[in-house]
């Protein structure tokens, strides 16, 4: 009986240490070699809160510490050790440091820490470690080998197992958990996205440290036994052999795992060993290890995603207003919301027009009465020349105010002048192109409007603001937003999930917003749900949305790139190539959907090659050459200038 | 200042046997593109080569070269079998950090179950210990020293004046171009990995014959001095890898005979994390 | 130095997905200076990348002289002589200019390669004044030419060269193309040469191919194509999708 009682105890452990390590590696994205000394924090803590102090003993054993506190003291002593302990190891996870590089130090680390405690004795007992750590109420005279309070403890344990399984898919299973994913995915562009790298990678380090400090304080109260021994570095890579065997970023998988590697290799190791009492002592052990080795090398080759993959998030469409696709045929879909939300399988079902409504100004967005069909757009153009001339607007004549102006704007690199002396404006509701051949300056120049770059001379002003020295973040907020020419999208989440990445002010997008729950970020997130439902209807590309982003074609991926722009509600728009390497077709397509955009007072600067795109659909085209506006007009007009034609066959 | 320039003397020596460790392994590293977590583990395997020829009762010195070779031959299966398709694959390098971890289990608890948890020694004379100014050090210890500066100048003279060693240094710098150059870069980072393996093997081999009395897993603690010296002196920088051992080698050794003998790593630690949070790549700069 | 032939007939190329270049069909005859010129975008590097075994051929053929060498690795393809100066990349920046240009004949025996150090460093003086300084540390005029040298230290029958004059001033660009660019050629190697300066390289040109959108829009002589409307338009997108040839196929 006790056996299996054991088996319990020792499972739940080694579930709650996988899902801390699931928390930080598997949606976090960060390789924490050195996992293993968060759970020694937390079993030392629990050791010497709940001991009496050492001199007690005869100081057989010495040690900091002994309190002698009461159930449940140490254990909550023991998180908050392993929370505090991760702390000093945030420098290692920010920015700068490569990710294999900041594994090694982790793992540094631990062996460290082991060598440390290892040998200086006052601290923890060094090499000996803690024995006769009391089990929970055991200093309240519990009779602790009772049959009863054996059972009670294993079920406590069972208890707080799911407790932080839980809490774990509470906390990822959000905005926040979200951004992990995207930190993961390709953390460059999550930073550009304005999520904080750091504090991400802090907070996750921090509940899951505090999560491995509970799974040592558990297991210290139980075998009452604590040394170096039980946590060399080995067992860290225990672990994660169990996470990426069970599955990365699922946490059932994480359960899986733990019950299959630590568990499973523990128990089977034991049954060989009884059926062949033969066997040398070191041989089934080194087996083991080999084993954990082998499994690791061909789970990571052949099945990376592990026995149970991560899920697809999948986010059902509400239905928009008088959308051609409604979701149930004919039915009057009720306007309460459902009790699970967008979140999840259910379908969330809404009113069709008045909440719709409702949502879409609350939300704010920008949307025509209902999704442009692609047929609709292009009967009207056809035949017709660029934008200006287009029937009524809601925001106002189209050109009739200046909403980006650039005066006099030089960027010097070292000894070469990029952009030279550039004067332009761009007039409201127009969709302006810039051209020119390579080296012209358009790339500086765009960054030079977006903020990501700082001119050397000139000034920029945006509605009328100088925002030459406002950084590019701030000039997003403001409404003045970029693109970039390289593909950047977030590959294994759904493209719903990389739009609703770029909604700004999302309350659930913090640790403690994830904490709060979904009723404190529900709003929030069906705000996001329906813009981001309303920029793919208006693109065609509601069938996409719940596809992940990396198994979409490159046109289809550009225009992820161009939406999730859209869905931070911006005002103006600077794109940068963004019909590079699109089928003609399709480009020809997004072009059409720019126009549409430009028409409801959308202002956009697209910098392209494709001159053919720009013959279509810009007006004006700005040329540039060797770092200054060379001309200004419509594509058909500058053709017929020289110096035109003379800068582009010069190059 | 006995004690001192002692302690210098040992020093030396652990420098010794990690500059021929750091330096195979920041080459790997820099050539291949692995950061072999693995190296560790194929040094004990050389150990363990070395100790059974050695049983059998032939020098330790010759065992010393069955071991180079058998390590050669170890690694270049280990890039062949594991590392190689990965990369093909185009596993992403904390991947395939993950995965050398994985080899280094296999390799190291492999030896355990044949070899026992048991330590054992090589059966060899010290010979006669000198003392000069103040370093004592016997004739093994010279010996090592001495194979140490060898190996020093021969990877020197390798990269700097040889067609495979410039071939080596092309492949790291700029593998595509390299072979635009005719360079056949397959066939050099195979032959790294051969090369390099040899090192591990006369690494491990050393490293057994300094501590003594060894085991399979006496190599643990010395990976993270490698990673230390390697990270030290700039990853990838063959150069940077034998500064960085010095160093590392001096430090620990000077400082134990201040401060408890058992804390003499931490130095090494320290160094290694401050390295990585103020300037990751290196004292002497990027990859050669 | 011995030109060959370089052609590619029909080649269609891409990296994995949908092709960057189809059916495109060019080639340089030994002693001509061929030139590729075409919006950006066009496909121009990607059909040099094809040439020599970096980009994935997946129709059509690569031929130098008689032999086929369509998706043979890069190395193979160097040993068959074609010398390959890519846009960016282009040194190896820890090797000093001297090691580069060993690099450069790492496939030359071993009595050869002192002599013809001191060949390529008689066609870049300006070489011999750095040659210990490593590459990293030099001007972007003088990477370029490093580069050359590299290359032309194999004297290989055929010089692929994209977009040598990048980032280069006017003056140095137009010397290194009517320099060193036409000289190549007049030594008898093949040289086909992308570039964004459509009017510079044409002057230095036998011929010209332009690309738009990943395939052949054109083909001439210079004098031919400097005369013509569409060859303007095609650089100004004026007439898309349309293949107009003039002179000779």
């Amino acid at each position: 009986m006790y056996y299996l009682i054991t088996l319990v105890v020792y499972g739940a452990v080694d579930v709650i240490s996988c899902l801390g390590l699931s928390m930080q590696f598997g949606i976090g994205g960060v390789t924490n070699f050195g996992f293993i000394i968060f759970q020694a924090a937390g079993a030392y803590t629990a050791a010497i809160l709940s001991l009496p102090p050492d001199t007690a003993n005869g100081a057989f054993q010495i040690y900091i510490g002994g309190l002698n506190l009461p159930f449940p003291f140490p254990l909550i002593g023991a998180a908050v050790a392993g929370a505090v302990l991760a702390v000093p190891f945030t420098f290692l996870v920010g920015r700068r440091l490569r990710g294999d590089f900041a594994a090694i130090g982790l793992l540094v680390t631990a062996v460290l820490l082991n060598l440390l405690v290892m040998d200086y004795r006052p601290l923890f007992n060094g090499d000996a470690g803690l024995a006769l750590v009391p089990a929970p109420l055991q200093s309240q005279g519990m009779a602790t080998t009772s049959a009863a309070y054996q059972w009670s403890f294993a079920a406590g344990c069972v208890v707080l197992a799911a407790g932080v399984y839980w809490f774990v898919r509470h906390v990822t299973e959000s905005p926040y958990g979200r951004s992990l994913r995207a930190m993961r995915d390709n953390d460059k562009v999550a930073d550009s996205l304005g999520k904080n790298l750091q504090s991400l990678r802090t907070s996750v380090l921090l509940v899951g440290g505090a999560i491995a400090g509970l799974s040592g304080g558990l297991l210290v109260s139980y075998i009452s036994v604590w040394s170096p021994a039980a946590w060399t570095y080995a067992e860290t890579i225990v672990l994660f052999a169990a996470v990426i065997i069970g599955g990365r970023g699922n946490h059932l998988g994480a359960i899986l795992g733990a019950v299959i590697v630590p568990v499973g290799f523990e128990e089977s190791t034991r049954l060989i060993s009884d059926a062949n009492p033969s066997l040398p002592p070191n041989l089934l052990p080194s087996l083991q290890w080999v084993a954990i080795g082998l499994l690791i090398v061909l789970f990571l080759w052949f099945r990376p995603q592990g026995v149970l993959p991560e899920r697809k998030r999948v986010i059902a469409l509400p239905a928009l207003p008088g959308a051609a696709d409604a979701t149930a045929a004919g039915s009057q879909p009720t306007a309460r919301p459902a009790a699970e939300t967008a979140f999840g399988a259910q379908t969330a079902v809404r009113d069709g027009s008045t909440s719709g409504a409702e949502t879409a100004s609350r939300a704010e967005i920008r949307t025509p009465a209902g999704p442009l069909a692609w047929a609709d757009t292009e009967a009207q153009l056809d035949g017709a020349g660029p934008t200006a001339s287009r029937g009524a607007d809601p925001a106002g004549p189209p050109g009739a105010d200046v909403i980006l102006r650039a005066v006099d704007v030089s960027r010097d690199f070292g000894g070469v002048r990029a952009v030279s002396g550039v004067s332009l404006s761009v007039r409201r509701g127009t969709l302006t192109g810039l051209i020119g051949p390579n080296g012209a300056g358009k790339s500086t120049l765009l960054a030079l409007l977006a903020g990501t770059d700082q001119v050397s001379a000139g000034q920029i002003f945006y509605q009328g603001r100088d925002t030459t020295r406002v950084p590019a973040y701030r000039r997003a907020r403001m409404g003045l937003v970029r693109t970039f020419q390289l593909a950047s999208e977030f590959k294994r989440l759904t493209v719903m999930e990389n739009l609703m990445s770029a909604a700004p002010g999302n309350r659930g997008d913090s640790f403690r917003g994830a904490v709060s729950g979904r009723r404190y970020w529900r709003h929030d997130e069906e705000a996001a749900v329906a813009r981001a439902a309303s920029t793919l209807a208006r693109f065609g590309l509601e069938s996409l949305a719940n596809e992940y982003a990396g198994d979409l074609s490159g046109g289809q991926r550009r225009l992820v790139e161009i939406m999730r722009a859209l869905m931070t509600e911006p005002r103006m728009l600077l794109l940068d190539e963004p019909m590079a390497g699109v089928h003609p077709e399709l480009a020809r397509k997004i072009g059409t959907a720019l126009v549409a955009l430009c028409r409801e007072g959308m202002t956009i600067l697209m910098v392209e090659h494709e001159l053919a795109i720009m013959d279509e659909f810009c007006d004006p085209v700005i040329v540039m050459a060797d770092g200054s506006v060379l001309a200004e007009g419509t594509m058909a007009e500058l053709r017929d200038r020289a110096e035109v034609v003379e800068a582009y066959l010069v190059g | 200042m006995t004690i001192f320039v002692a302690s210098v003397g040992f020093g030396l020596i652990t420098a010794a046997v990690l500059a021929i460790a750091s330096v195979a392994f920041t080459l790997q590293f820099a050539v291949t593109d692995v950061l072999n977590l693995a190296f560790a583990a194929v040094m004990t395997a050389g150990a363990f080569v070395a100790y059974w020829i050695n049983q059998a009762g032939v020098s330790v010195w010759l065992a010393l070269v069955v071991a180079m070779a058998a390590c050669s031959v170890l690694s270049v299966l280990l890039n062949l079998i594991v590392y190689a398709p990965f990369q093909r694959r185009g596993s992403s390098p904390i991947t395939i950090v993950i995965v050398s971890l994985g080899m280094a289990l296999i390799i190291e608890f492999g030896v355990q179950a044949v070899v026992g948890g048991v330590n054992v020694s090589y059966t060899m004379g010290q010979g006669t210990t000198y003392q000069a100014g103040g370093f004592i050090l016997t004739t093994v210890q010279l010996v090592i020293i001495a194979i140490s500066l060898v190996v020093m100048v021969a990877v020197h003279a390798l990269l700097r004046y040889t067609k495979l060693g410039k071939a080596m240094r092309a492949t790291a710098a700029n593998r595509s171009l390299a072979r635009n150059c005719g360079i056949r870069t397959s066939r050099v980072i195979t032959t790294t990995w051969a090369l390099t393996g040899a090192l591990a093997g006369l690494a491990g081999t050393v490293f057994a014959i300094d501590i003594g009395s060894f085991g399979p897993t006496s190599t643990d603690l010395f990976v993270v001095l490698i990673l230390a010296a390697v990270f030290l002196g700039g990853p990838g920088h063959a150069y940077g890898a034998m500064l960085g051992a010095l160093l590392i080698g001096l430090f620990t050794e000077v400082s134990a005979a201040y401060i408890q003998p058992d804390y003499k790593y931490v130095i090494a630690f320290v160094a290694l994390l401050a390295t990585l949070a103020l300037r990751p790549s290196g004292l002497l700069g990027a990859r050669t | 130095m011995r030109g060959a032939r370089i052609r590619a007939e029909g080649v269609t190329a891409g990296y994995g997905g949908d092709p960057v270049i189809r059916a495109v069909s060019v080639q340089a005859e030994p002693g001509q200076v061929v030139s590729l010129v075409g919006p950006n975008g066009s496909g121009k590097s990607t059909l040099l990348k094809s040439l020599v075994g970096i980009v994935r051929v997946s129709a059509g053929r690569v031929m130098v002289g008689e032999r086929n060498v369509t998706n043979l690795a890069p190395e193979e393809i160097a040993r068959a002589g074609v010398g390959y100066v890519p846009q960016v990349d282009d040194v190896f920046p820890p090797l000093t200019v001297r090691e580069n240009l060993e690099m450069g004949g790492y496939l030359l025996a071993k009595k050869e390669l002192a002599p013809r150090v001191e060949r390529v460093l008689s066609v870049f003086p300006r070489l011999g004044t750095m040659i210990q300084r490593p590459a990293g540390k030099l001007s972007g005029g003088e990477r370029k030419m490093l580069a050359m040298g590299r290359v032309l230290m194999l004297e290989p029958a055929v010089f692929l060269l994209d977009e040598p004059t990048a980032n280069l001033a006017p003056a140095i660009a137009q010397s290194l193309l009517t320099e060193h660019v036409r000289q190549l050629a007049e030594h008898g190697a093949a040289v086909l040469i992308v570039e964004q300066r459509a009017k510079a390289v044409l002057a230095i040109s036998d011929r010209t191919y332009v690309l738009g959108g990943g395939e052949l829009r054109m083909e001439g002589t210079p004098a031919e194509l400097s005369d013509s409307q569409a060859f303007v338009d095609s650089f100004l997108g004026g007439h898309r999708g349309r293949v107009v040839s003039s002179g000779e196929g």
